[in-house]
């Protein structure tokens, strides 16, 4: 297993962002859907060794994070793109790319030609000598997806990957995402269903802190099939359906 | 829970050890690149050029004096701190700015060591620009025919105090990580050097004298020249600027998140040592003391820096005696000589009349470039003794002053300190009859009873006539009226009394009612 949480809680004060979550994953593309305020971010940044868990079990690429050493390990083999991506302006993409590739302790022999297929993977070899202060939202995003790529991680984390990109290059990511998940564990936290249909091979939802569902995209579907909830696609409508039995559930036990 | 198919981790190969270093060398390639500091270099060039560069280039064509202002007083390093501290604050905050944080924080490289490039970077860049900065101004001295040698250990010591301001606030940057970091650690340099630029002036032993803008005994006037520039207080104060830039750059690592235990160790273990480097060499500084030829520092002082530069001097004739300077003041060899001519002319043939005049090195008293007496005669024959680095009143288009003025300054200067050793007056005033028996031989020489009270101010010895509030007094009072008796004597009468009375005059056994 690449992932394994186990009762996994990360607190805020008295918030509990992530609330006792119990998660497996090998290599596929893993989409981690719900509402804004799941927890997804928190859950995202946890199993990138950013926050520390308050409780519960975390083991990444076979390794505890808790101790410095494998935690360096798993960093060495992981790709994170955070929801909402700093940047140095005045860094070429090149550089950009670089710079977090070498900081990934990435072989310095390597890096060039990784970089190289990274900035070409998401499309901006034309831009590869761009500031990164010309670039546009979606190109910038791209950017990012790329420095999360260069190493070909073991692990690549995505927080909301395809805000901002057109429609063209949402095709393009997903096939992308598709090609990760052959030989590595991708876990893609996300708004958009449609992404989910098209690229994962397992979805988990989460709600206040919590895993309310997991299972395969059209186990999802299947949720919302006759069930009257909201929603344009079967998919929606089974996220819709799933999360609105979870928020009963807990009405009822409040 | 379900899940996807189980896969074994990928094994990679082990990293190099040689790829640590080519890994930071690309990082600092990049940071280099990018770095903010190239920006703010051409205000630094302008501040440079207008508060250092500028004024030290219509001084004397001296190093002591070019470099004096400058290096000695910190104008430099004032120059630069401010900037440096505020643009290595701006990239220490850099990751929080920007909000790449968490991305610096999942990757593998300790994000100490990370820190430690972009400063790297930041450092190098600043530290680039004094050196050039100096170099530049260095070459443009020499290309003028400065004199001397340069102050390199306070080249050194410049380049200490910005690699310092650029530790101090990249930490500043790193750990209030705002928009907000820069201006205050620029302005907080700002304040700090003020107060160590105050200090400096009222401070002329202690620990203050570790402050980099702290003046006093900083070097001598006849540093580079008469003697070689003394390393001791350059040295403690390198090791005190280098221990604050170590104990800054070691903080960063103590958070948990810089890296690993061993690592933190050892970050705790460099700020500690930059901490008791900087106290030992403030502890130091404490035991400087005014050695002969500049500030001592007793377990720093070698005594190779004793000894003097050897030189062959440069002579001219006048009235008969030879007058003889180091080399450096070649160009001042017509003035001095010309300058003594009157007086040289109106004591030859008196008993202690110089046969020689020769120009040597001061001895340092505390104080901004202080020295000690400007003139002796002494010895058999006698040689009179010029030490005219600690004149401040050094003629020419690249002396103190420019024009007719100053030169006729510089004379008066030169012919009163003569005459006034020759009087045997010593440091002070002299007694009322030595003082009337100067102004006497001064009226002969040419310098008039009305300027001699300007001149004896200039000189920094009291007035011989009544004061005048804050001016130099008038030429007055029984001291100039005697003067005025005797200088009305016809020259043969004149002489012939000097002749019968020189030693008791000099041994102060004269009074003003026993002058002719």
């Amino acid at each position: 297993m690449n992932i394994e949480l186990t009762e996994l809680t990360r607190r805020f004060g008295r918030t509990r962002a992530v609330d006792g979550v119990s998660l497996q994953a090998g290599p596929g593309v893993f989409g981690l859907l719900g509402p804004n305020g799941a927890g997804k971010t928190s859950l995202l940044r946890t199993m990138a060794t950013v926050l520390p868990p308050t409780s519960g079990k975390l083991r990444l690429l076979g390794r505890d994070p808790g101790g410095y050493g494998p935690r360096r390990e798993i960093r060495r083999r992981l790709g994170y793109l955070p929801q909402s991506l700093g940047y140095y302006p005045g860094f070429t993409v090149a550089e950009f790319v670089e710079y977090f590739g070498l900081l990934k302790d990435m072989p310095p022999g390597r890096v060039p030609r990784a970089v190289a297929v990274a900035i070409e993977h998401v499309g901006l070899g034309d831009k590869a000598r761009a500031k990164l202060r010309t670039l546009s939202g979606g190109m910038l995003r791209r950017a990012g997806i790329a420095q999360a790529i260069v190493n070909e991680p073991e692990l690549l984390l995505l927080d909301e990957p395809t805000a901002g990109l057109d429609p063209e290059q949402r095709v393009a990511f997903r096939g992308l995402l598709r090609e990760f998940g052959q030989r590595s564990t991708v876990i893609v936290s996300t708004h958009l269903v449609e992404d989910v249909g098209a690229a994962c091979t397992e979805v988990a939802l989460m709600d206040a802190g919590k895993i309310v569902f997991h299972g395969t995209p059209e186990e999802l579907t299947a949720r919302g099939e006759g069930s009257g909830a909201a929603g344009d696609a079967p998919l929606e409508r089974g996220y819709s359906a799933v999360l609105a039995a979870a928020r009963s559930v807990t009405a009822a036990r409040a | 829970m379900t899940t996807a198919t189980d896969a074994p981790v990928r094994p990679r190969a082990p990293r190099a050890a040689r790829a640590v270093p080519l890994t930071a060398a690309r990082l600092l390639r990049i940071e280099l690149r990018r770095g903010a500091m190239p920006w703010i270099l051409p205000l630094v060039a302008a501040l440079f050029w207008f508060d250092s560069y500028r004024p030290s280039t219509a001084m004397p064509p001296l190093w002591m004096w070019r470099t004096f202002w400058n290096m000695g007083q910190g104008h430099t390093i004032v120059d630069f701190g401010p900037f440096v501290a505020g643009v290595a604050a701006w990239m220490g905050s850099r990751d929080g700015r920007r909000g790449t944080a968490d991305l610096v924080r999942a990757a593998a490289r300790p994000r100490y060591a990370t820190q430690l490039t972009t400063w790297a970077a930041t450092a190098i860049s600043a530290v680039g620009a004094y050196l050039a900065f100096v170099g530049v101004m260095f070459a443009v001295y020499a290309h003028q025919g400065v004199q001397g040698s340069p102050p390199w250990w306070w080249v050194a010591v410049g380049a200490a105090a910005v690699t310092a301001f650029s530790a101090a606030g990249f930490a500043v940057g790193a750990f209030f990580p705002s928009r907000f970091a820069a201006p205050l650690a620029a302005f907080g340099s700002f304040l700090a050097l003020a107060m160590s630029s105050q200090t400096g002036f009222r401070s002329q032993s202690g620990w203050a004298l570790i402050l980099p803008t702290n003046s006093n005994g900083n070097y001598q006037p006849m540093s580079g020249i008469f003697y070689p520039y003394l390393p001791d207080l350059p040295i403690a104060r390198v090791m005190f600027l280098a221990g604050i830039a170590t104990a800054a750059l070691g903080l960063l690592g103590l958070p948990a998140q810089a890296g690993g235990p061993s690592l933190r160790r050892a970050a705790a273990v460099v700020t500690l040592a930059g901490v008791a480097a900087a106290g030992t060499a403030a502890g130091l500084a404490g035991t400087a003391r005014p050695g002969p030829h500049g500030m001592v520092i007793p377990a720093l002082h070698d005594a190779a820096n004793d000894r003097p530069i050897r030189y062959t001097p440069v002579c001219g004739h006048t009235a008969g005696v030879p007058v003889c300077l180091n080399p450096a003041y070649r160009r001042y060899l017509p003035d001095v000589t010309a300058a003594l001519a009157p007086v040289l002319a109106e004591v030859a043939g008196l008993p202690g009349a110089p046969a020689r005049a020769t120009q040597v090195a001061g001895r340092y008293s505390k104080g901004e470039g202080g020295g000690g007496q400007a003139m002796t005669i002494n010895g058999r024959p006698p040689v009179l003794r010029m030490v005219l680095d600690s004149l401040s009143t050094l003629p020419g288009s690249t002396g103190f002053t420019a024009g007719r003025e100053a030169t006729t300054q510089f004379a008066d200067l030169i012919r009163l300190l003569s005459v006034h050793a020759f009087v045997s007056a010593g440091n002070g005033a002299g007694t009322p009859a030595q003082r009337a028996v100067q102004a006497a031989l001064l009226q002969g020489a040419g310098v008039p009873f009305a300027a001699q009270p300007t001149a004896l101010a200039i000189a920094g010895l009291p007035p011989s006539g009544p004061s005048t509030g804050n001016g130099p007094g008038t030429a007055s009072g029984p001291v100039y009226a005697a003067a005025r008796r005797l200088a009305a004597l016809p020259a043969a009468a004149r002489h012939a009394w000097l002749a019968a009375h020189l030693a008791a005059l000099r041994a102060g056994h004269l009074t003003l009612a026993q002058l002719p």
